[in-house]
């Protein structure tokens, strides 16, 4: 059962499952905000299609969360607009 | 599809619904004149459509060219009074940049004769370089930063001309309406044209069919030497303001005025409101062939990463391509056809359309009228190509 | 990643995809003799029907179980192709097929050489727009199956399931195994349409399973509301419940017959879209298919116009599991014969004869969920239609009744709507459906037309290893 970091919380979460079920599981349904209205949005197409679930992983802003699988120790942040707004790097 | 109006008769008919047909429509209806737009596609949806929306006076030596960007920058301040904040327009500047001091001692050379012809310049060395653009590779020896250089979005400048004449009642807009001949009298004059399914009267027909200008002349049986340029643009995702500029490297210029049909490119990078930015640019003339070409993109890549190497790790979402109309002496055809009264040409503005549009369609409106030019046509002359005897009434 | 990309491995085959359709072909091929290598985005091969936890036990499609054909056969997961292009358009033609990682290494960048390509992409949830739609807690009705397959973890604790197609009662089913609890089934047309077509559902033996799950709402006692729609979606940052009505024969909302039904997530599911990014960007000839959408064009040998390129499964046109294996057999078995091996199947003809029923029957079965307009009704001004780049439907009206566009190439370059993250994968049909020029072989492959069918960074773009152009 790997541990992550959600957010600056460490959390256990379930073995083989994806960063957007990580986040569900712990009861968390949007980690991130759209870049004009400042909305929020999780998951949507669930399959890597739409781009709705993106966050910041290990640092790397905009991944899908919903095709990314876990491993252990991953950092995970909930993002918002570009999700480069702390800079290009 | 056209708009809810039943006439059929007008002053003025524009072939093309870009950026350049829709600059010519406003200055005509604005000269009082009752005007058609008539496009076989939708509005902006040729060459408008695919570009970044250029207003440069920084890429042009002295001389016509120059003369009509620097009055059509005037132009276009007076047209974004009309239409608004809609068109986007972002007077923010360009810097180009060279890559080794020997380029740079050119550009400077350049930048010198321009400054001579009205065109404000200033020499920038790598500190000053940063300061207008923080994530410039520091490497770069240096640029010069040209304050009037702009930026617009074409299709939403075309769209909302084209809009506000519509509403003031003097336009029609006929888009989805394929022209099939430029019909003349006996006297070979001008006298409408006829569509797909209609028949349209005018005595002036304004040829602003950008690439495809060739092919509309040849409807009024003129030839005119426009041929494609094509030319890809990468898209990013979208970032912060990151690229405050318009950036290029000093061997664009030279790029555009080249003869070669092989692939040139050369790095251009800029911002966009959308967040988005545009990487390009590529020229090569291979036809109206649209398929992306992947060396293409990778070299356009590398250049960019090797200006903004914070790039390397911005994605790529996506690329759109489009056809520059190109003419052998790299200058749009504007003016009157010497060959068919009636015809005139507003086309061929290679990479320039949108900066160039609002000078065509002003100096477009005052021939029709009859007025004092502003600025002399004749170095845009439609019949500047011509070595064949005239051709009038050939298809008559 | 296979290989030096300066000495690129060049494959007989390659198959994009590692669904049941992808699989199949790769199975036939490898049978037949051929190099194989299969491509597929996620970390492990099933596709969508088969999604599967990363601990499960391997996929093997149906009559695909000599293990020997698969120790030959090499799986490339957690790779996405984001480009494939022809490198040699000779008599050996070969496609150059460019690849980078999963997002956690989509640095990771290669290009594989193939002498044939089959695309066996699949398709992915067609939704429409309602007010409402862009609260977390909306999702796809695929996206709530893969999150049950893929992971253990329910989409949420009350849900409504609302679209069209048989596909809604998957969905409630997969979520009521899990242990979830439906609020109810909202489908918009009216099957008993689906009657007409028994005997074809006993044939293709899709009759036991549609009524095992009829009979599994009913244990759970779940309404199933035909002729019903959701034309409002509650909630402030997400989903607390959603508006019904009943609605006509075009989707029409009846006035009147409002309804609130309590619930914290909403699947939404207007049929499918196949993915055809890939083929388009080659120039495949696409076509119109029964279900309103975009699909390959595919001859009797699963062949596509593009000489050496052949697809099977959704992405020639959606029409279930069963269909796509068999489209993927025949595929890599035509494809073994394209490059003068044998085909490896016992009997081709009567695969042949399987095939073109179960086409005909998904076809009847899309006519019987036809896509209606009605839906346009609920969007207002402020109802987000392009959820990456936020533009309201206002705005596209207003590109259409003002600015004179009337297609939806027209109104994504005045508005932006398609041009974002998704590049349009999720709003253009809506965006085409809001025009006056709308359902149009053109204007949906332009919408269609993806160049870079994945985001990749400029960085891995630029490495000059991948040039697959000698410079002249």
């Amino acid at each position: 059962m790997p541990e992550i970091i959600i957010d600056g919380r460490a959390v256990t979460v379930a073995d083989g499952v994806t960063v957007a079920a990580a986040l569900m599981s712990e009861g968390i349904r949007s980690w991130r905000t759209t870049r004009i209205a400042g909305n929020p949005r999780g998951v949507f197409c669930g399959m890597g299609v739409c781009f709705d679930c993106l966050v910041t992983l290990n640092g790397e802003p905009n991944v899908r969360a919903c095709i990314t699988p876990v491993e252990p120790g991953d950092v995970i942040d909930s993002q918002q607009g570009t999700g480069h707004d702390g800079g290009v790097s | 599809m056209n708009d809810a109006n039943p006439r059929r008769a007008f002053d003025a008919i524009v072939i093309g619904a870009g950026v350049v047909g829709a600059c010519c429509a406003h200055y005509l209806i604005e000269a009082g004149l009752q005007v058609a737009i008539i496009d076989r596609g939708s509005v902006a949806s040729g060459t408008t459509g695919a570009g970044e929306g250029n207003i440069l006076v920084s890429d042009k030596g002295p001389g016509p060219e120059l003369d009509l960007a620097l009055l059509s920058r005037r132009l276009w301040f007076e047209l974004i009074d009309v239409i608004g904040d809609r068109a986007e327009l972002e007077p923010k500047g360009g810097v180009v940049i060279a890559h080794d001091g020997a380029t740079l001692t050119r550009l400077r050379e350049f930048a010198e004769v321009q400054r001579a012809a009205g065109v404000e310049t200033h020499d920038v060395d790598p500190m000053q370089l940063r300061e207008l653009e923080p994530h410039i590779n520091p490497q770069i020896p240096g640029g010069v930063h040209y304050p009037q250089d702009m930026q617009t979005q074409p299709m939403l400048a075309a769209a909302h001309l084209i809009a506000r004449g519509v509403q003031s009642g003097r336009l029609s807009r006929m888009t989805d309406t394929e022209v099939t001949e430029i019909t003349r009298d006996e006297s070979g004059r001008v006298t409408g044209v006829r569509t797909l399914s209609d028949v349209i009267s005018a005595p002036i027909v304004v040829n602003a069919a950008g690439t495809w200008g060739g092919q509309v002349a040849a409807l009024a049986g003129v030839d005119l030497p426009i041929l494609p340029r094509r030319g890809f643009l990468l898209v990013t995702e979208p970032l912060p303001i990151t690229v405050h500029h318009k950036v290029y490297a000093a061997d664009y210029v030279a790029n555009v005025a080249s003869d070669s049909e092989g692939l040139e490119t050369s790095a251009v990078i800029e911002g966009t409101r959308g967040g988005t930015i545009l990487i390009g640019s590529s020229r090569e003339r291979v036809g109206f062939d649209a398929t992306l070409d992947w060396s293409i993109v990778q070299r356009l890549a590398a250049q960019a990463v090797e200006v903004f190497p914070m790039l390397a790790g911005v994605q790529l979402l996506r690329t759109y391509g489009g056809f520059r109309p190109y003419c052998p002496d790299h200058l749009p055809v504007v003016g009157a056809d010497a060959r068919v009264p009636g015809l005139m040409h507003a086309c061929g503005h290679e990479g320039a359309g949108v900066g160039l549009a609002a000078a065509t369609g002003y100096l477009i409106a005052q021939a029709v009228t009859g007025r004092p030019l502003d600025l002399s046509l004749e170095p845009f002359a439609p019949v500047r190509f011509d070595s064949t005897p005239e051709r009038v009434g050939a298809h008559a | 990643m296979s290989g030096d990309p300066l000495d690129a491995t060049e494959r007989d085959v390659v198959v994009v995809g590692a669904g049941a359709a992808g699989m199949s072909a790769a199975y036939a091929a490898a049978r037949a003799g051929c190099t194989v290598t299969i491509i597929d985005a996620n970390p492990v091969a099933g596709g969508q029907y088969h999604r599967r936890r990363i601990d499960a036990a391997t996929y093997r499609p149906r009559g695909c179980d000599d293990e020997a054909v698969w120790r030959r056969i090499h799986i490339e997961s957690a790779t996405t192709v984001y480009a494939v292009e022809i490198i040699d358009h000779g008599t050996q033609r070969i496609f150059g097929v460019r690849t980078r990682g999963d997002d956690r290494h989509r640095r990771d960048v290669d290009l594989v050489r193939a002498r044939r390509l089959i695309i066996a992409t699949g398709a992915y949830d067609r939704p429409l727009p309602v007010p409402g739609w862009d609260l977390p807690g909306v999702m796809t009705g695929g996206g709530a199956q893969a999150l049950i397959k893929g992971s253990g973890v329910l989409p949420g604790n009350r849900v409504v399931v609302a679209g069209t197609g048989p596909f809604l009662l998957a969905v409630a089913q997969a979520i009521l195994e899990a242990g979830g609890s439906v609020a109810a089934v909202v489908e918009a047309n009216d099957p008993v349409a689906l009657r007409r077509h028994r005997s074809a559902l006993t044939n293709v033996g899709k009759a036991g399973e549609l009524a095992r799950f009829i009979t599994s709402l009913t244990r759970h006692r779940v309404p199933y509301l035909r002729r019903h729609r959701v034309t409002r979606v509650h909630g402030d940052t997400t989903v607390t419940g959603v508006t019904l009505a009943r609605v006509d024969a075009s989707w029409h909302a009846t006035p009147g017959t409002d309804r609130f039904i309590e619930a914290d997530t909403l699947t939404l599911g207007y049929g499918f879209t196949a993915q055809t990014d890939l083929p388009a960007q080659l120039g495949c000839t696409l076509q119109v298919s029964a279900d309103e959408g975009l699909a390959v064009t595919v001859d009797d040998d699963q062949a596509t116009s593009v000489t050496g390129v052949y697809a099977a499964g959704e992405s020639t046109g959606v029409g279930g599991v069963d269909l796509a294996g068999i489209e993927g057999l025949l595929a890599g078995a035509a494809v073994a014969r394209s490059l003068d091996h044998p085909s490896p199947l016992r009997d081709e003809p009567a695969l042949r004869r399987s095939r073109d029923r179960m086409r005909a029957f998904a076809d009847a079965l899309a006519t019987a969920f036809p896509l209606r307009s009605g839906w346009r009704d609920d969007l207002e001004d402020d109802t987000v239609v392009c959820r990456c780049e936020e533009v309201p439907a206002g705005r596209i009206r207003n590109a259409i009744t003002e600015l004179g566009a009337h297609d939806a190439r027209t109104v994504k370059l005045l508005t932006r709507a398609g041009m974002g993250w998704c590049q349009g994968r999720v709003c253009s049909l809506a965006v085409d459906r809001l025009c006056p020029r709308s359902a149009t072989l053109d204007g949906q492959a332009r919408a269609a037309t993806r160049p870079v069918a994945i985001p990749v960074p400029l960085g891995a773009v630029a490495d000059i290893n991948l040039q697959s152009r000698r410079e002249s």
